[in-house]
Formats: structure tokens, sequence, C-alpha cells
């Protein structure tokens, strides 16, 4: 295996109150890829992110950068470099002297300063905008300033702090394709920091899940969306319908009253457990096809498919996405095969999680 | 009925404005009257202006008190830019309190109170050092210390306007310490540090009670010397002075108008392109 | 960053230490001293024992609040109606106009003005009516300090009414308020912040003016302003001038916690 160009080893960082804001990280970035820290705000993610740029260090633990630790080199000195969440462009400063900025302080000379600007605004679509002031460009453009000004300067990693998140919706669907293509174009490393799971899942070849400080769970967007750790994680990413049952064996779990055949392999027998089934997973049959017997609630349309919420016999409340439409107060039957159920421990650690996993899956 | 309560505070306005008005414009007709009292108005003459230029001393107190302004106001501009830097990077909230409310104490203490201790001040220091006279050094001193306050007020509100990510993106493509400060931190400052010389410099050109307690002798600004004057009495070379003071402010009033008109419209185009 | 900062704000404590910590030392210590430097109480007992020094606080601060009262009474309408007019920029510049001119100036137009042969008397006598004294009274010397404060009261309370978010305004006639319901509910509990520090801005100098008191009010002592400077600067009496000093630290302390102290009462 190649070496990885960051890892952090056993990072924790505590601020003033002596309460942990990372509890003992451990992860390494391999070169050319695009990452993302997922989680809710308070969780870490750009704390994590302030470390690999340099503007906080550590209180214990060690960071590397290409083999060689760099826990007090200053944020001017290193090979990184960030799209800020609110873009952080100097309003003193044309577009042109904004992109030109890191270039000048490594004293390039002009014509190469020119030649680079030009291309990296080539890069952003935003080629001719040079002598724009900040104020008059809109919030999708000022995003774009971001990036070229970041990515002139050649850095081994680009870090982006939520940068799509001051967008409209639309702007930031188109963006997230734009992102995605210039990583692999420019194939450097691409850490992303988001509490927004889609745009993990549409981007990431790597999501880092974080919770209250820690990692819960890593892996490619399938695998983090399939095969969730926890609640938390199958909650947080997707919706899904997270019900608790038992583990009676292998292959076979209670829940809702009734026994299901599953495809989970590992588990102590009868075993409490939790088991996730996605809404878009559940068909809907007649009440005598169906697995799950269950009364209609409501019904919204939501454009691409219905969202049907429904509770079964013993009152367990189930989302179903679906095309079929179903009238509010029937009785109908939800169906859905082995494979869409995923049985999830409680407690189990990421890498009990991945070994389990391995073992029956190969 | 609307129509009427309207006129109604047109005329409240009229009324006020006459009030802050008639004084003033008071003294800038009697300084055309060829007669010496402000009671009655003998004939129109240029006569008082005549005086007033041919005044030296008066002139030379007038340039003392530019002087005065311009440097005080330049030195704490200096001393109250580095102050609110100072003080926005406290991170305690207690500190940053206490700091805060000992920068204002001179902002809202009575100018007798300011030029009393002042006064103290520098005769105790003058006892200590050996010598202080009291006069321009002194009122120099006192007019940069307090101006410091509002300079410092008027900076650190661009310096919360200032996001820190600024300086984070600064540090991040590569700028040192300094390089920050000179080409992020003051330039994006500069509005407030303009607006707080400004101050300073209207502050100190305001000033007369401090600069009565504290200068001696061989030193006397504008202000002063109108009152020593006013006391002996009506003198139309004053009213004089006032036209052209009076006037100066005017054009001030509208060439800040305009400025502040222009960087408006730039700052609404801004806006709607956003 | 931090280096730096601390290296340049050097001057600034230095100011801090010697304008504003040893002064206000200063003058609490000089209240302790007799004329031959001697620690003394005396200064303090003269100033509670004999009746002439409470009547003048009393009389200052009285006066002081009718010229804040009056000022805010007559600004308060002005800022209001000055907030719905067009160019509303031009016209709060014109409030701000007379408050570049040195306030010597305005209160020597007054001795002009108020002089018995002055214009305020031909306007009486026009009218049939006596003349009267006006300068080198009491009430002369609270018109010239109404006259010089107003702006200072208006412009507070303009910029407090001129942040007020119009949605506000909006929202309380869409729950059903009239105008006037709308204004003592809305506008005005809104606009208290200006009002507030335009009463700071007024009430505290008004105590301490000397120059009109002695331009205007002839050469009386009717403020604790013009008490401390006749200390100070007449009879040299320092030790007392600093006592009375004290006095006017602490009627400011008083002013100030009580309009900030409804401030917090207002956020909460």
């Amino acid at each position: 295996m190649k070496q990885p160009i960051i890892s952090f080893k056993h990072v924790v960082k505590c601020y003033d109150d002596d309460v942990p804001v990372l509890k003992d990280i451990t992860f390494d970035i391999e070169e050319g890829k695009f990452y993302t820290l997922l989680g809710p705000s308070g969780c870490g993610k750009t704390t994590i992110l302030r470390m690999i740029a340099g503007f906080s260090e550590p209180t214990k633990g060690d960071i590397f950068f290409e083999g060689q630790r760099i826990n007090e080199v200053p944020a001017n000195k290193r090979q990184v470099n960030t799209v800020f969440q609110d873009y952080a462009l100097f309003p003193h400063m044309n577009v042109y002297d904004n992109i030109a900025f890191g270039l000048k302080i490594k004293k390039m000379p002009r014509d190469v300063i020119d030649q680079k600007v030009k291309e990296a605004l080539k890069m952003v679509q935003l080629a001719g905008y040079e002598k724009r002031g900040i104020n008059e460009m809109s919030g999708g453009q000022r995003q774009r300033v971001a990036i070229a000004r970041a990515i002139v300067n050649e850095p081994k990693v680009l870090l982006l702090d939520e940068p799509l998140s001051a967008l409209d919706h639309k702007l930031r669907l188109a963006m997230q394709y734009e992102l995605r293509e210039l990583q692999q174009r420019l194939g450097i490393t691409f850490i992303f920091v988001t509490h927004d799971q889609e745009e993990a899942l549409a981007m990431s070849d790597e999501i880092f899940v974080l919770d209250n400080g820690n990692i819960v769970q890593t892996g490619s967007p399938v695998d983090i969306y399939d095969e969730p750790i926890n609640h938390y994680v199958a909650d947080f990413i997707g919706e899904s319908n997270i019900i608790e049952g038992i583990m009676l064996r292998d292959n076979l779990v209670k829940f809702a009253g009734k026994e299901f055949e599953c495809v989970d392999e590992g588990i102590r027998e009868n075993e409490p457990v939790e088991v996730v089934l996605r809404p878009e997973d559940l068909d809907l049959t007649d009440v005598d096809h169906g697995k799950l017997k269950v009364t209609v609630d409501t019904v919204l349309f939501r454009g691409v498919h219905y969202e049907i919420i429904c509770h079964d016999e013993v009152q367990n409340e189930w989302m179903v996405h679906t095309t079929k439409k179903a009238e509010p107060g029937s009785l109908i039957g939800l169906y859905f095969d082995p494979e869409d159920i995923h049985v999830m421990r409680f407690n189990e650690s990421e890498a009990e999680f991945d070994a389990r996993l391995d073992s029956y899956e190969g | 009925m609307k129509k009427s309560r309207f006129k109604w505070s047109n005329l409240y306005l009229i009324l006020v404005f006459c009030f802050l008005y008639i004084p003033i414009f008071y003294l800038m007709f009697y300084a055309f009257n060829a007669g010496s009292t402000m009671n009655k108005f003998t004939g129109f003459s240029l006569a008082h202006f005549g005086e007033l230029f041919a005044d030296t001393r008066l002139i030379i107190i007038l340039l003392n008190t530019f002087i005065l302004a311009f440097l005080s106001a330049l030195i704490a501009t200096l001393i109250g830019t580095f102050g609110a830097l100072f003080i926005y990077y406290v991170k305690q909230n207690r500190s940053k309190t206490l700091l805060l409310s000992l920068n204002n104490i001179l902002m809202v203490s009575p100018d007798v109170i300011i030029g009393a201790s002042f006064l103290i001040l520098f005769t105790t220091l003058g006892t200590a050092v050996g010598s202080l006279n009291l006069g321009f050094i002194t009122v120099l001193l006192s007019h940069i210390a307090f101006s410091i306050p509002i300079v410092v007020l008027m900076v650190l509100p661009k310096m919360q306007e200032m996001n820190d990510s600024m300086v984070d993106a600064a540090r991040d493509l590569g700028a040192s310490n300094f390089q920050v400060l000179k080409d992020i931190v003051l330039p994006v400052l500069s509005p407030g540090i303009i607006a707080g010389y400004f101050m300073a410099f209207t502050y100190s050109l305001d000033d007369f009670a401090v600069t009565f307690f504290v200068t001696g002798n061989g030193f006397t600004t504008l202000a002063v010397e109108i009152y020593s004057r006013a006391r002996r009495g009506v003198s139309l070379e004053i009213n004089a002075l006032s036209t052209l003071v009076f006037l100066m402010a005017l054009i001030l009033v509208i060439g800040y108008y305009y400025i502040s008109q222009d960087t408006g419209k730039n700052n609404s185009k801004g806006g709607g392109v956003k | 960053m931090k280096k730096y900062n601390t290296l340049f704000a050097i001057p600034y404590f230095i100011w801090l230490v010697l304008f504003v910590i040893a002064p206000v030392i200063l003058i609490f210590g000089y209240s302790f001293l007799d004329s031959q430097g001697h620690f003394t109480l005396a200064n303090y007992a003269t100033y509670f024992a004999s009746g002439k020094y409470l009547m003048m606080t009393f009389n200052s601060v009285w006066y002081a609040f009718l010229i804040t009262l009056v000022t805010l009474i007559v600004s308060y309408p002005t800022a209001y109606f000055l907030t719905k007019l067009k160019h509303r920029d031009l016209w709060l510049l014109l409030i701000i106009l007379p408050t570049w001119i040195n306030m010597l100036l305005k209160a020597y137009a007054f001795i002009g003005i108020f002089g018995l042969h002055g214009s305020i008397n031909h306007f009486l006598q026009f009218f049939g009516l006596a003349p009267h004294q006006f300068l080198f009274t009491d009430v002369g010397f609270m018109v010239v300090a109404m006259y010089i404060q107003l702006p200072f009261m208006i412009i507070p309370i303009f910029n407090g009414l001129e942040e007020l978010d119009n949605s506000l305004i909006r929202a309380s006639r869409d729950l059903g308020a009239n105008a006037w319901q709308t204004f003592t509910k809305v506008i005005f509990p809104l606009s208290l912040e200006g009002v507030k520090s335009g009463v700071q801005a007024v009430f505290i100098p008004s105590l301490s003016f000397f120059m009109i008191t002695r331009l205007i009010g002839g050469n009386r002592v009717i403020t604790l302003g013009t008490a401390i400077e006749e200390h100070f600067l007449v009879t040299q009496n320092w030790g007392m001038g600093s006592t009375i000093g004290v006095v006017l630290i602490i009627a400011m302390f008083i002013v100030m916690a009580l309009t900030s102290e409804r401030k917090k009462g207002g956020k909460r």
C-alpha cells in the first residue's frame, strides 16, 4: 500500500473547557481521492479540517503529512489550501488579486502569475472575470473564485469546509458535479466537510461519518448506505425504518412480532438487535401477499414517489417510498426481500463490524 | 386626514430647524454689520473680515489649532487601531468587557473631570520628572488621550465585520503574520480607521474644557481664545470667524454627503447582485 | 498574529494606565488632601456640612434633569418625523452640522440674542412686553444648554428608529394594532435604546458645563462643572475641586447604571 498523504494518529483535541471535541481519532488519507467528513454540527469535522490546515494544534496525538510530523507547522507553511464556508474572499481586492494572493506571497514572476490565474479562472469557468469586484459577484461565482484561489497554488490536498451550504438547491447540485469533475481532473486529494448526507453520497470516494468527536464508520458511499454500522449512521444517512428486534440465529431475525429470513451472520443467538429497512426497499402488495400487515396513516406526494406512513399490528411506524398510491385508513401488505434487511448490533466497534461482514461476505 | 398630519410634522421640523439655525445665522448676519454690536444692524460692511485677516495672533492660533488636531488625531489613530486589534483578539469574555469599559471611561467622563484629572496628572508627573511645563505638549497629550477611545470604537466594529476566516484564508495561502496585517487586516479596517481619524480630528477641534485646564500661558487654541474674548464682550471679529467656520463645516458636510451617497450606491449595487 | 498585536498594543496600554487609571486614582486621592498635601476628610465634611454645596449639587442635578427632559420632548418627534422624510440622510446631516461648530461660538451667539438690547427683547417689545434680562440668568443657561445638546439627543433616537425593522411595524398592523397602538407597543419600546443613549449623552454634560454658565449664566457657580473649574483654576483649592469631581463621577455612574440596568430588563 502506498504511503498515505495525511495520517492522524490518536489525535485528541480539547478546548479551554477540557471537554474533548475529538476523542482519539486515527485515520489515513490516500492521495488522489475524494474524502468527505460527514456529521452534524459540533461533531468535530471542522476541527479535523482546521488541524489539517494548520489553524489549530492537536492536544494529544500526531498528524503526519507524507510521513512528516506536522503538528506545529503553521498554516502558511503547509502544502494544503482551504475553500472556506463563507468563501473568505478579500473584499478590498478584485477577482484577479484574490486569486493571485498566494502566488504573490510566493514571489512568483508576474507573467507566471498572470498565466496561472488565467488557467485557474478557466478551470472554474470564470474566464474574463479578472477585474470584477467581489461585491459584484453572485454567490455561485464567489464560490468559484474561492476554489480558484485555492487550487491556483497547486496544493497537494484541497480542504473544503461546507463550501456549498450557502448556495441554493439547484446551484448546489450543479456544483456537486463540478467539484467531483474538478477533483478528477486535478487528481489531487479533496477533503470535503459537510453535514449534508446527499452531498457526501454523491461526490465521495470515501466517507468518514463522525459523531460526537469519534469517527463511527468509514467506507464508500454504497457501503455506508447499505450497511450502516449503527442506529446513528442509519438514521443520519438516507431515510430509514429502524425497528428493534432479536437475532434468533444466523440468517433469521425476529421483529414486529414475526420471524424473517435475512442474510446477516456472526451475531450471538437471541441477541437483541436493531433492524434497518430502507423505505424504497418496501413494496406495497395486498394484505395476503405482504410479509407485514400495515394500516396506512398518511400519504404524501413527493414528485418522484409517494411517501406513505403506516403502522403495523404492534404499532411500529413504517415509511414507504413507492410509485403506487394507497388510501389513508386502508389495510395493505408490505413485501421485502431477505437482502433488504440489514441487522445492526448495539455498540459494535467498526473493527468488529468489518471483520464480521468480511467473514460471511467474503 | 393623513395628508394634513404630514403637514403638521413638517411644520414641527421646520420649527426645530429654525431653532437650530437661527443663532448661527444670527452670528453670521452680524459679521457683516458696519457697527460694532450684535444689537443693531447699521449697514453692510466687510470690515470685520478685514480685521480678522489682519489679526495675526488669531491666524497663528487658528494654525496651532489645526496642527494640534492633525497631530493628535494621527497619533490617537495609530495607538487606537492597534488597541482595537488587541481587544478584538482577547478571547476571555470577562477581560474583554473589562478592557472595553476602561476604554470607554474617557468617552463618558465629563470634560471638566478629564481636564481637572489631567491637570493633576501633569503636575504630579512634572514634580516626578523634573519639569513639565503646561503648554503645547500637555495639550497634545491630552487630545491624544481623549481621542483614543473613539478610534477604538470606530475600528472595533470593522474587526467584527471582518470575519476570522479571512485571516485564516490569508494564512492558508501562505501569508506571514506581518503580511496578514499589511495586506488583509489594515486594508479591511481602513474605513473604520479613516472614520476614527476624522472623529478624533473633530474632537480635537471641538474641545475647549480639557485644553482650558491643561494649557499654560504660551499656548492657546481657537476655542480658548474665543472664550477669553467672549468674556470680554461682543467683538464682531468673532462673528466673522464663525461665518468662516460655518462655511467650512458646510463644505465638509456637502462633501461627506456626496461621498456617502456614492458609496451607498455602490453598496446597493453589490447587494442587488447578491 | 498575537506577538505583533501585543507589541503594537504597548502604547495603548501605556495610555490605559497613564490617562485612564492614573487620573481616576489621582482625583480620588486629591479629594482626601488639604491645601498642604496632608490627608484629611475635611473636604467631604465641608461638602456635606455646608448647605451651599449640597444646594448647588441639587440645583445642578435639577437643571440637568430639566434640560434632558425638554431636549427629549423636543427631540423624539423630530427624530421620528425625520425617519419619514425622503432625503433623511441629508436632513440628518443638517442636524449634525451645528455640532461641527464650536460650542463656544454658539454660546457667544446667545450673548447677542439674549442681551438687554438683543433680539429676544426686540421681539418682546414688538408685542408690547417689557424687556426682560435673559443673559446672566439660570433660564438663559438652560436654553443655551438645550440648544447645544439638542443634536446629541436627536441623533441616537434617530438611529434607534432607523434600525427598527419595517416588517415589525407591518406585523403589528397585520395583527390588528392601529397606528397609535403600533407606536406605543412596538416603535417606542424598541427605540428606547436610542433614548437611553441620548439621555446619557445629554445629562452628564449638562451637569458639567462651566463655560456656558460663565458666559451666559453670569459669573455665578450654578453647576458642578463650574464649581470644579472654580476650585481648580480660580481659588486653586484642588482638594475641594477633586471632592466635587468625585461627586460628579458618582452622579455619572448613577446615570449610567440607571440607563443600562433598564437595558438588561428590556432584553430579557
